[in-house]
């Protein structure tokens, strides 16, 4: 029983990050209708950014302020040089520019901080766990998760209660009748576009402190299409539940299964889970029913 | 996909001229000469680096065709095929290894293409497998089921499973002179040469033969509106599904041609890249395009060369950059691939074949061309 419980709980704290960057997609789906693929490799640049100032002696707080910066500006070059040419294409096609996006920036990671794994160091959180009842939980796991659970709650009091927040939503709503109150539809990309990027920049930094960094971090990017197929495709607490969902699911997996499985089940559960829940309920579980017959 | 306008004064009587392989016989001399080029010419002057690339571009023109076939004709968007070149070039490694081939078999040397057979249907199969959530789902949900098969192919059942399979470790090695067509064994850049064009010439007439077809119109109607096509009387599901099995059958015997130049397969020779690597051949080439896909892969594969032939010369007249680019060349493919992808979905969105297209049409109507 304390097993199952540890697992849950560390299910928990991972899919908290996951939520975070599950949440990051949603926002460009729902306010730009873009299905983006380069999730992962946006993960990947906020993570070495913040690893980089981290290693040159700033605190932890401000290497990650400056990948929240550094996110923000490439999130907003990014959907003005490539994704804002592209509106009103097929959706393969957009689809295949953030594939190109994904390949250019996993090459450019690459070619600047190499495929070795990084660690931070010295290391960010204590390494003594903490223990709560019956439960051991790793204090780069509490940490992460508190920190997603903090910017979580600031992106969804941004959306709810700021002028630029109720843009955004009333684009997402209706793109049509946004315009015509004087909404800018350009403006609303862009802030969805840097707010994905600050948040998968966290993520992966975040991510980054438990299992130390390199290019397969990038996974998470991955990662997040089960989470997102799960809560409904543009909806911000389906992503929420479901990243949080996905989290636990790869851990009883990893914990149950792999004795039976051995080798990737963690790895690969997400994705079966994926294909078979897509073939009972295609929509998620809060997302915008299109009735289409196929 | 557009049509070619012919020269000034020929014009077709009935609907059979329409959908013939040869038009005029100005076209027939040109692809006689085209064959003879591929036959003949490039073998006697190329050097065993020209003719790997050669395979090379071969070779994703085969996995690049089952994937023009499913987004190009029927729409059904694939990012998993790579899974199935690895099915295909799995199940002819193990026939060829570990089946207990009769002696005759083996003597006239038809274990080899028996495998590729059986692997082209194998992948095929494999293929439908996981074509069928297309039964339920179109769009961007297709794409995360297909993407789903890439990952439970390769990354799990073969690396975890059959991997395991006679207990050689990760990589399969095969034994030299293993593979064989008849008297040939095929063991220099030559031979894996002129298999791959067999084969190349092969799929691509059966696929331009499906397309000219009532199965091929099938396909097409599917691709622009899958409702008016049921309401035509098509059976869509059967139909698609028949699609991601001719899809999966080429697969299977790209993956199966494969073998015969690597010297050892592991699952590393089948990634999620590639998939992308050949879904973005078949956009630069152009999307619903015959033409397309050999162009694509011809500019991917002679590019990405020529970006490491020009790094390397920069790093022998001494620039200091260029030594880790060189070092790291898989690296700047990537980015080089990334960038090429984005830059021709902006700027050309119709792809190579389109301007291939318009210079035809060009001369066909010159001087006259309006």
């Amino acid at each position: 029983m304390d097993l199952f419980l540890m697992t849950v709980t560390t299910g928990v704290m991972v899919g908290g990050i996951y939520a975070l960057v599950a949440l990051g997609w949603v926002l460009i789906y729902k306010c730009s209708g873009v299905l983006n693929l380069a999730m992962g490799e946006m993960t990947l640049i906020g993570a070495y950014v913040s690893l980089s100032f981290y290693s040159m002696g700033f605190p932890f707080i401000v290497a990650l302020a400056i990948s929240l910066v550094i996110g923000f500006i490439l999130g907003v070059l990014t959907e003005r040089i490539f994704l804002d040419r592209l509106i009103g294409e097929p959706v393969l096609t957009v689809i295949m520019v953030t594939v190109g996006l994904s390949f250019f920036f996993k090459g450019v990671v690459e070619l600047i901080w190499g495929t070795d794994t990084r660690v931070f160091e010295p290391a960010v959180f204590a390494l003594e766990p903490i223990r709560i009842g019956p439960l051991i939980i790793g204090q780069v796991y509490l940490w992460s998760f508190i920190a997603a659970l903090v910017l979580l709650v600031v992106f969804v009091s941004f959306f709810k209660y700021t002028r630029w927040g109720l843009a955004m939503q009333a684009t997402a709503d209706d793109e049509m009748a946004a315009l015509s109150v004087g909404v800018s539809a350009r403006f609303v990309y862009a802030a969805a576009w840097a707010i994905a990027f600050m948040a998968a920049g966290v993520g992966g930094t975040l991510l980054g402190n438990i299992n130390g960094l390199n290019i397969s971090v990038s996974y998470l990017g991955l990662l997040v299409l089960p989470a997102v197929v799960l809560g409904g495709l543009n909806s911000v607490p389906g992503a929420i539940v479901g990243g949080i969902a996905i989290g636990i699911l790869q851990n009883l997996c990893g914990t149950y299964l792999d004795r039976y499985f051995p080798g990737g089940v963690k790895e690969i559960a997400p994705f079966v889970f994926m294909a078979v829940f897509l073939l009972f309920k295609p929509y998620g579980l809060w997302g915008w029913e299109r009735i289409e017959r196929v | 996909m557009s049509t070619t306008w012919l020269p000034c004064g020929v014009y077709h009587q009935n609907y059979s001229q329409d959908q013939a392989w040869f038009q005029t016989n100005f076209i027939r001399g040109k692809m006689i000469l085209l064959f003879a080029i591929l036959f003949i010419g490039i073998p006697l002057v190329a050097d065993d680096y020209v003719l790997s690339v050669c395979n090379q571009i071969g070779y994703t023109v085969l996995g690049a065709l089952g994937v023009q076939l499913l987004i190009g004709f029927c729409g059904q968007v694939t990012l998993g095929h790579a899974a199935f070149l690895a099915v295909g070039a799995y199940t002819s490694t193990l026939l060829i290894l570990e089946f207990p081939w009769p002696q005759v078999l083996l003597d006239a040397g038809l274990a080899y293409p028996i495998s590729i057979f059986v692997a082209a249907l194998v992948a095929g199969i494999w293929c439908v497998l996981f074509g069928l959530p297309s039964a339920r789902v179109k769009g961007f949900y297709l794409i995360l089921t297909t993407m789903a098969a890439q990952f439970i192919t390769v990354d799990f059942i073969i690396t975890q499973y059959v991997s395991q399979i006679g207990g050689r470790g990760q990589a399969f090695s095969l034994p030299p002179g293993t593979i064989k067509i008849g008297p040939w064994v095929i063991d220099s850049d030559l031979k894996v040469y002129y298999l791959m064009l067999v084969l190349a010439i092969l799929c691509v007439s059966l696929v331009v033969n499906l397309l000219r077809s009532r199965v091929g119109r099938a396909w097409v109607a599917i691709r622009d509106n899958d409702i008016s096509a049921e309401v035509m009387g098509i059976n869509v599901i059967q139909y698609k599904l028949f699609a991601f099995f001719v899809a999966g059958f080429i697969g299977g015997i790209a993956g199966a041609f494969w073998i015969s130049n690597l010297a050892a397969i592991s699952p590393e020779h089948f990634p999620w890249f590639w998939s992308l690597w050949l879904v973005g051949v078949i956009l630069i080439g152009g999307v619903g395009s015959i033409h397309g896909v050999i162009f694509g892969s011809i500019f991917m594969v002679v590019v990405m060369e020529a970006l490491q032939l020009i790094i390397f010369w920069f790093m022998e007249l001494g620039f200091a950059w260029a030594q880790p680019l060189f070092m790291d060349f898989l690296f700047v493919k990537e980015a080089a691939f990334g960038l090429a992808i984005c830059a021709f979905m902006i700027f050309e969105p119709n792809g190579l074949s389109y301007r291939w297209w318009q210079i035809k049409n060009y001369f066909n109507l010159w001087p006259f061309s309006y």
